[in-house]
């Protein structure tokens, strides 16, 4: 049994469909991406799960509780189980450090002592236990987001519901922040929904991914398969930094675990008796191993054989555009 | 104008002068001011407070729309907004008279005060809670807060700073009204300054006045800034 299961979403503003015939179900203790472009109606399908927002048709099953006709109450309740972390981290300005994780306790009346102690536990998980005391416009983002974790969590949700948390960090902090969301996954049992256009991110943290694009569902599928194998859906949201080599073929080639890359190259090289340069590569960690790409320039007489090469052996690779 | 003239040149002798020979009248006339723009400072804030907890809740955005009510309460408060305030503590003089027994001194004035500065009130409160950023709102929805708690733990402590900013202007524009109610039979400086300075062309009474109303406002005006900066998370 799913722990998020969508049939046939839709939903409109005024006469624009912002979501169309969606469909997907989320595990219990995966990671699972929604990613898109900006206005393909991931934060709106975000919102959908925990009742922010409303839909026009379809279901939406979120922990046994389909989410349409649950009243007032019972969507507090919902909420309870689903932590949220945002952009812009959303935190009280008013409000120290620790009176932020505080808040979420003190609204659902637990006990002043058991309150305490389990914002003390959160702030210890993100680090900023020492710094309870701070306002918090005296924290730097990642701090902030790692407040927003600490809050969200302090209901101890069953599961997290991310938008954008990472986008508005830069490249270490965001590795920093997913490395804390896969740790509190592993040791809390939780289940993230993590939305978001990056793709260093969702390579980093999702198990499987659905691509959203125009209110549509695009694909969904394992994230490796993903990157190993990209639909041009993908690689038009994933910038592409090798395309630019002048003359010959562009050639990106994925190892996957099981290929050891030095042979193939190396292989390739005897058999076909080519020459070709080594113009990029990329040590990349998916989830929880480390798989990579080189990108290759051959010559254009060479190309076909090449081509036909990587195709007898199957191997997973791609041309990239030239210019 | 021979007397301001005459106080003026014999400086400092004559401005004590001035002072002793008139603090019989000053002094309970600013106790009066005082006493008319705490209390309908007070009500007033209550009242606008409460109307401005509806607005933000029935309002097009709010936690709660409700469309019909909110286009009341908003004809309602910009028609008391834009009555002139003389006008109307006349209009609701029988009204006045009908809660507090007589239209007539200090303790009646309070209520027309009121009357006109809460809707003001509720305007500033409510522009007050609008700016609270959507986003901790939304935030607090996420991990199931009610409404009434949005409104007193989220809405209400982050507005905090800029409310007790707004209160130090409702008190300086209730200083304004109070004078002028003066003269219409409340008490206070307004009267004070209407009666001996105006009537009885004691001049340097009404500067007086003017002196004690523009040390008021600058008291309330400072005050109000200090709370803000202390409030402020980020100042
Ligand atoms: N309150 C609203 N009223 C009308 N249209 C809306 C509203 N909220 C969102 N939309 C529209 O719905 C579509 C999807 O918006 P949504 O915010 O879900 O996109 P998104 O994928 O999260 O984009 P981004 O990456 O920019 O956050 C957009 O076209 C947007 O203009
Ligand atoms: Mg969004």
């Amino acid at each position: 049994m799913s722990i998020v299961s969508v049939t046939s979403l839709q939903k409109c503003y005024q006469e624009s469909v912002v979501l169309r015939d969606i469909s997907f179900s989320v595990e219990e203790g995966e990671v699972f991406g929604i990613v898109g472009h900006s206005g393909a109606g991931k934060s709106t399908l975000l919102r959908c799960l925990n009742g922010l927002e409303g839909y026009d048709s379809g279901s939406v099953h979120v922990m046994g509780r389909e989410v349409g006709d649950l009243d007032p109450a019972g969507i507090r309740l919902l909420r309870r189980d689903m932590g949220m972390i945002f952009q812009t981290f959303n935190l009280l300005s008013s409000l120290s450090v620790l009176e932020n994780v505080l808040l979420p306790l003190r609204l659902w009346h637990v006990p002043a002592a058991e309150r305490e102690a389990r914002a003390g536990e959160l702030l210890r998980l993100v680090g900023l236990y020492e710094r309870r005391f701070e306002r918090v416009s005296a924290l730097s983002g990642g701090q902030k987001q790692r407040v927003g974790i600490a809050r969200a969590l302090a209901l101890s949700p069953k599961v997290l519901l991310c938008d954008e948390a990472t986008s508005a960090l830069d490249p270490g902090t965001t590795i920093s922040i997913l490395d804390l969301l896969l740790d509190i996954r592993t040791s809390l049992g939780l289940t993230i929904v993590f939305v978001t256009h990056q793709m260093e991110a969702v390579k980093r943290a999702c198990d499987r991914i659905m691509l959203l694009d125009g209110g549509q569902i695009q694909g969904t599928g394992p994230t490796d398969r993903f990157f190993l194998a990209p639909s041009e859906d993908l690689r038009r949201l994933v910038q592409d930094e090798y395309a630019q080599f002048p003359g010959g073929t562009n050639i990106r080639l994925w190892f996957p675990r099981e290929i050891a890359r030095d042979a193939v190259i190396t292989s390739m090289a005897r058999a076909l008796d080519v020459d070709f340069a080594i113009v990029g590569g990329k040590l990349e960690r998916y989830a929880d191993d480390v798989r990579g790409f080189l990108v290759i320039n051959v010559p254009d007489p060479d190309r076909e054989r090449v081509l036909a090469y990587l195709e007898a052996k199957k191997l997973y690779w791609e041309v990239l555009g030239n210019e | 104008m021979s007397n301001l003239v005459s106080a003026l040149l014999s400086f400092p002798a004559g401005v004590v002068d001035s002072l002793m020979r008139n603090q019989d009248a000053l002094f309970p006339a600013f106790g009066e001011t005082l006493y008319m723009v705490g209390a309908s400072t007070v009500l007033s804030f209550a009242l606008g407070f409460f109307l401005a907890v509806v607005m933000i809740l029935s309002g097009p955005k709010g936690l709660n729309p409700a469309p019909r009510l909110y286009s009341v309460l908003d004809i309602v408060v910009d028609l008391g907004r834009s009555l002139p305030f003389i006008i109307l503590i006349i209009a609701i003089m029988p009204f006045t008279r009908l809660v507090m027994g007589t239209a007539i001194g200090t303790t009646a004035t309070i209520l027309p005060l009121t009357v006109a500065a809460a809707p003001f009130a509720a305007r500033l409160i409510e522009a007050n809670f609008l700016e609270v950023d959507r986003g901790v709102i939304e935030a607090a929805r996420s991990f199931g807060a009610t409404n009434a708690q949005i409104v007193f733990r989220v809405l209400v402590p982050e507005a905090l700073p800029a409310i007790a900013l707004n209160v130090s202007v409702l008190g300086i524009a209730l200083v304004g009204y109070s004078a002028m109610a003066g003269t219409v039979g409340g008490g206070g400086l307004g009267d004070l300054a209407y009666r001996l300075g105006y009537v009885g062309y004691e001049t340097d009474v009404t500067l007086w006045c003017v002196i004690l109303l523009v040390a008021l406002v600058t008291v309330i005006q400072k005050a109000g800034n200090l709370i803000y900066s202390r409030l402020r998370p980020d100042a």
